[in-house]
């Protein structure tokens, strides 16, 4: 059940990546959908399954919108979800204000460690503004923060219908 | 000690994955097969997500559009009847001005540039990243769309096909820190290289310290870079700086918004780059 509902979560993050690039391609720069899921399992399950769930939803970012080098956001969202379910385990971050912590950081660390593998692989890096990285933490903390509000709701109310289908 | 192994667990397996994604990474820089073959493996598993985002941005798409149409022809109606009286009086100079061109060419014995060759293509989706800016077009391998053909849109240069699929290909934008085009100053003729700076301004580099460069001047394409046909507009100078070395640094803003492309018209035959032939060694008597 858990491996579907990863699919589930990967694939519709990647649909909602793939629609405001369309649409609202400006800020595609400020919030990356694809590290949804990552913070999802970090926070909820096991270190494993959040590695093996960044390292998913990182190839498939990679495979429709990397041009050079594949395998680079796979690599970071493996990184991230090993770090990100390390501080899942040890501490508890399932709330407002540890979602949005969680999201902050893992929209920071996502766009240095990419600068950094770019460096690393011979591409020329653009010089990283601390305004747009502000606004990036601040915009990421916040989605994820909404995004897992709305995924724990929706758990919650069907834990609920269960118990009560169950003693019906 | 569940936890420990556990914990040494987590880690191996983060070692393995990371020397595997390593590897990969570096295969795809050297176009391997085996980078390829993982690709193709994510593609189609991706596909189930991608094909009904298609569908469903498709119709969303085709409704903004009918709304923003309608509100904009009224407008734009007004707008025609004007442009029409001024275009009448233009068309007849600018008659005379392709006569003299004409005349010019012929004295000057250049090529006449014939106009390329191109298919249009439709942004599918966009990524405008600080470090990667990248579009993909619904056109690919099978519509005869190869690496490093130009990119462009109404107004200008928009990037350069770097990687291509069947039905898709990715486009690097000029503003990417990785592109490079080479541009010249419209009016003064001064050369130099346009390179992007993520979501920075543009810049135009290797410009002598002496060119005659100011604010306003448009820069286009000089087709020198076997990429882009020349007379492409890249952007417009907006900052001059203070020379250095033997070189001035040039800020573009850029003739195309990267935000409001849509539709892009790929050119499958660069004619505009081909140089003069070689003159003729006169007769010696």
């Amino acid at each position: 059940m858990i491996v579907l509902w990863a699919v589930l979560g990967i694939g519709l993050s990647l649909a909602f990546e793939l629609v405001l690039g369309r649409f609202a391609p400006g800020a595609t720069r400020y919030v990356a959908l694809m590290t949804l899921p990552l913070v999802a399992y970090a926070l909820r399950t096991s270190q494993r399954s959040s590695m093996v769930v960044g390292c998913a939803s990182g190839l498939l970012e990679d495979y429709w919108i990397e041009p050079r080098l594949f395998g680079l956001n796979g690599l970071v969202k493996t990184i991230l979800g090993w770090a990100m379910g390390g501080i899942g385990a040890r501490f508890d971050l399932n709330n407002f204000w540890g979602r949005f912590a969680s999201g902050a950081s893992v929209h920071l660390v996502d766009e240095g460690l990419q600068t950094a593998l770019r460096r690393l692989f011979g591409e020329i890096v653009a010089p990283v503004g601390v305004a747009s990285l502000g606004i990036r933490a601040v915009a990421g903390g916040l989605l994820t923060a909404a995004v897992l509000a709305i995924v724990s709701k929706f758990g919650t109310s069907r834990r609920a219908t269960r118990q009560k289908n169950r003693k019906a | 000690m569940a936890a420990v192994s556990s914990a040494r667990a987590n880690a191996l397996l983060l070692g393995v994955m990371t020397f595997a994604q390593l590897l990969l990474m570096a295969a795809s820089v050297r176009g391997g097969m085996a980078a390829s073959a993982v690709a193709a493996v994510v593609g189609v598993a991706s596909r189930p997500a991608v094909t009904p985002e298609r569908t469903v941005s498709g119709i969303l798409l085709d409704v903004v559009h009918f709304f923003r149409d309608v509100h904009a022809d009224e407008i734009e109606n007004v707008k025609l009847e004007l442009e029409v009286t001024r275009l009448s009086g233009e068309l007849e100079r600018t008659r005379e001005l392709a006569q003299e061109n004409t005349r010019l060419r012929r004295l000057l014995g250049m090529h006449e540039d014939l106009a390329p060759k191109s298919i249009g293509a439709s942004v599918v989706t966009a990524r405008l990243a600080g470090q990667s800016r990248v579009i993909l077009v619904d056109r690919g391998a099978t519509d005869g769309v190869r690496p490093d053909m130009a990119v462009v849109a109404w107004g200008g240069a928009v990037g350069r096909v770097v990687s291509v699929e069947k039905g898709f290909a990715r486009v690097r934008l000029l503003s990417d820190p990785n592109s490079g085009a080479s541009g010249v100053i419209a009016r003064s003729r001064a050369e130099g290289m346009i390179v992007g700076r993520g979501g920075e301004p543009m810049e135009m580099i290797y410009v002598p310290k002496y060119a005659d460069v100011v604010v306003g001047d448009r820069v286009i394409t000089s087709g020198l870079d076997g990429v882009f046909p020349r007379g492409f507009g890249l952007g417009r100078v907006t900052v001059v700086g203070e020379p250095v070395g033997a070189s001035k640094s040039i800020r573009l803003e850029p003739e195309v918004d990267d935000r409001a492309v849509e539709d892009v018209l790929i050119l499958l035959e660069p004619s505009g780059t081909r140089l003069l032939a070689p003159e003729e060694p006169e007769a010696r008597p």
